[in-house]
């Protein structure tokens, strides 16, 4: 039966996603996972959301997918000790190197490889599992076809994104926004934020997205206004799929969103998947995708404004 | 000590002074589609390393950046190839393809590429037990982490000196307007350049990859880097041209002769001018020093009025 997974960027976006059905949800040390710092969350918050998972059945992941340096290492096991000891035993991880430490140091604990791995092919899940996965995210625009292969031939479980961006470049594969501006960063526990870099802080400044002109050799213009798209997306038609597959996993993405619209995207998964496992034959696809063009805007609507300001930010240097 | 340069074709092959490099690592690893792609023909690729051996060169090929499922059996036969014509080493971005390279059982070692994203000493660790011998880390690793790495890591670490830092790869053509199998500006397109600019940044296309505007150059930071311990090192050769490939050649052959010999280290005017020459968008000095990619840490080579 598969898991239905959602964000939680702050301790109320938690008790929502749980509320509104999700069977987890997952949370980012601060300064350790894919988001900026105000969508990640201290120690005691994240021992308090997991408590709260706990008395409802439910299960919590603490996200340390950033690329750390090798000298924080000590840091994130110690970090991850504090957790463990804490009856937490999910972690999403993205170093291989890391995956390996932890899985030696706790052996037992739930590893799940993250989209910044870009597990593309059967291959790649093979190699994380071999590094201590339990299960991987699979990458953005990974077909079903790649997918059911992956399901048999890797023996990992298998998480699908169905609320998330896809980069204009491979997930994990880009430093365009570090190129454009980067401040290092250390917070009071030792950590560097590495403000800029989203592979290693999570603060992405989605320059991408800004309005790009193609010129040629000689600065010849090619094409005005050019897009890179990276595409924030929701997966609807897929999913009677995917349950048919046996995904173990299924993920909405949402920590920089506000709480009620995660609240209500974790809503519409939830009763997407029980109505499709309840009566397979009877589904029909048009009423969710219906209901889901409303979410859509609401999501547009939010991220615009979001990129706009990380873009003028990039631009304050 | 070795420098390397990167050759995608024949067509980049041709005109390129070799005479100042060690190695040459060959293939572009961002599309297969590139034409003379030396990743993706085999025939191509066994001359070339039958004449790059001949000449004293070390030799490596690349492997696809970025391979989906159906890109793997071709991955296979590079292998394949790659064995049997002798190059010294596998370039390898993917870690499935790592994988299949221990699955295999290649003799080749593995030189782990710039999108294989290692940033630590451990990762570089898990990455030694299936044949890799040396990591380029990725470009935001600073060169004191790089330091970390080659000496807990176990592996040689190279450092790219000059040339336009790898930024980003996709896997969907950003020059074609139509499906890659038929657009007609397929190969043509990323022969040429094209450039992104903004009014704040500029960049360097090459339709499925993404590379800093500016170029890398670690030409007075040389000194620093020899005495660091680092010994190999990287002119980034893909997508330029052969102009570009020969003289920053020699002008980083020269500089680092300099940089180990005994004698008092210095930027030679000559030298200043050259890789200017060759620098549409200006210099920096990536994420070596902790800062934004694009800037440049420096004195000597410091522009008084950095364009963006």
């Amino acid at each position: 039966m598969a898991e239905l997974l959602a964000s939680g960027g702050t301790l109320e976006m938690v008790r929502a996603v749980l509320d509104n059905g999700a069977d987890a949800v997952y949370v980012g040390a601060r300064g350790w996972s894919r988001r900026r710092a105000q969508y990640e969350m201290g120690d005691d918050e994240i021992i308090e959301s997991a408590r709260y998972a706990r008395s409802l059945g439910k299960v919590l992941r603490v996200a340390f997918n950033t690329l750390p340096a090798s000298q924080e290492i000590p840091l994130f096991l110690a970090k991850a000790e504090k957790f463990f000891s804490a009856g937490i035993r999910d972690f999403i991880l993205t170093d291989a190197g890391v995956m390996a430490a932890l899985s030696h140091r706790f052996p037992g604990v739930q590893i799940h490889a993250s989209v910044g791995c870009t597990i593309i092919n059967v291959e790649d899940a093979l190699f994380y599992k071999e590094a201590g996965a339990t299960q991987i995210v699979a990458e953005c625009r990974m077909g079903l076809e790649e997918m059911r292969r992956l399901k048999k031939e890797a023996g990992v479980g298998l998480e699908v994104l169905v609320h998330a961006t896809t980069c204009y470049t491979l997930l994990g594969r880009c430093t365009m926004s570090s190129y454009t501006r980067q401040e290092w960063r250390i917070d009071d526990e030792g950590k560097n934020h590495f403000l800029g870099s989203p592979n290693r802080g999570g603060l992405c400044y989605r320059v991408c997205l800004t309005e790009w002109d193609q010129v040629g050799k000689d600065g010849e213009p090619e094409a005005r206004g050019v897009i890179l798209p990276n595409t924030a997306y929701f997966l609807v038609d897929d999913i009677p799929a995917l349950i048919d597959m046996g995904v173990d996993t299924i993920k909405i993405q949402g920590r920089e969103y506000s709480v009620p619209l995660v609240g209500e995207m974790v809503r519409f998964y939830r009763e997407l998947i029980d109505a499709y496992v309840k009566d397979r034959r009877a589904f029909r696809l048009e009423q969710w995708k219906e209901r889901m063009a409303g979410i859509v805007c609401a999501r547009d609507a939010e991220r615009r404004e979001k990129t706009a300001g990380l873009i003028s930010e990039s631009l304050t240097a | 000590m070795e420098l390397i340069t990167t050759v995608a074709s024949p067509r980049e092959l041709a005109g390129t002074d070799l005479a100042p490099y060690d190695a040459v690592c060959l293939g572009s690893p961002y599309c297969r589609r590139v034409e003379g792609n030396f990743a993706e023909d085999l025939t191509l690729l066994r001359e070339a390393v039958s004449s790059l051996r001949k000449m004293g060169k070390k030799t490596y090929v690349t492997t696809p950046a970025a391979p989906r499922g159906r890109d793997l059996p071709h991955v296979g036969r590079l292998i394949e190839a790659a064995g049997e014509a002798g190059v010294d080493a596998i370039e390898v971005h993917n870690m499935g393809v790592l994988r299949m390279l221990r699955e295999m059982r290649s003799p080749l070692p593995a030189h782990m590429g710039a999108f294989a994203n290692v940033y630590t000493h451990l990762a570089a660790q898990v990455m030694k037990e299936y044949g890799a011998v040396r990591v380029r880390p990725n470009a935001e690793v600073s060169l004191k982490e790089m330091e970390t790495v080659a000496r807990e890591g176990g592996v040689e670490v190279e450092a790219l000196v000059h040339g336009k830092i790898p930024l980003g790869v996709t896997d969907k053509c950003s020059l074609l307007t139509e499906p890659e199998e038929t657009d007609p500006k397929c190969p043509a397109a990323c022969r040429e350049e094209h450039w992104l600019t903004t009014r704040q940044w500029v960049l360097k296309t090459v339709g499925k990859g993404v590379l800093s505007g500016r170029d890398m150059c670690m030409l007075e930071h040389l000194p620093g880097l020899v005495s660091a311990g680092f010994f190999v090192f990287k002119i980034e050769g893909l997508y330029e041209t052969a102009a570009y490939r020969s003289d920053i050649g020699r002008v980083y052959r020269e500089a680092l002769e300099l940089a180990v010999s005994e004698a008092e280290y210095k930027v030679r005017p000559a030298w200043a001018d050259v890789v200017k020459k060759h620098s549409r968008e200006g210099l920096c000095n990536g994420y070596y020093f902790g800062r934004t990619g694009r800037r440049y840490v420096g004195t000597v080579l410091q522009e008084a009025k950095p364009k963006v």
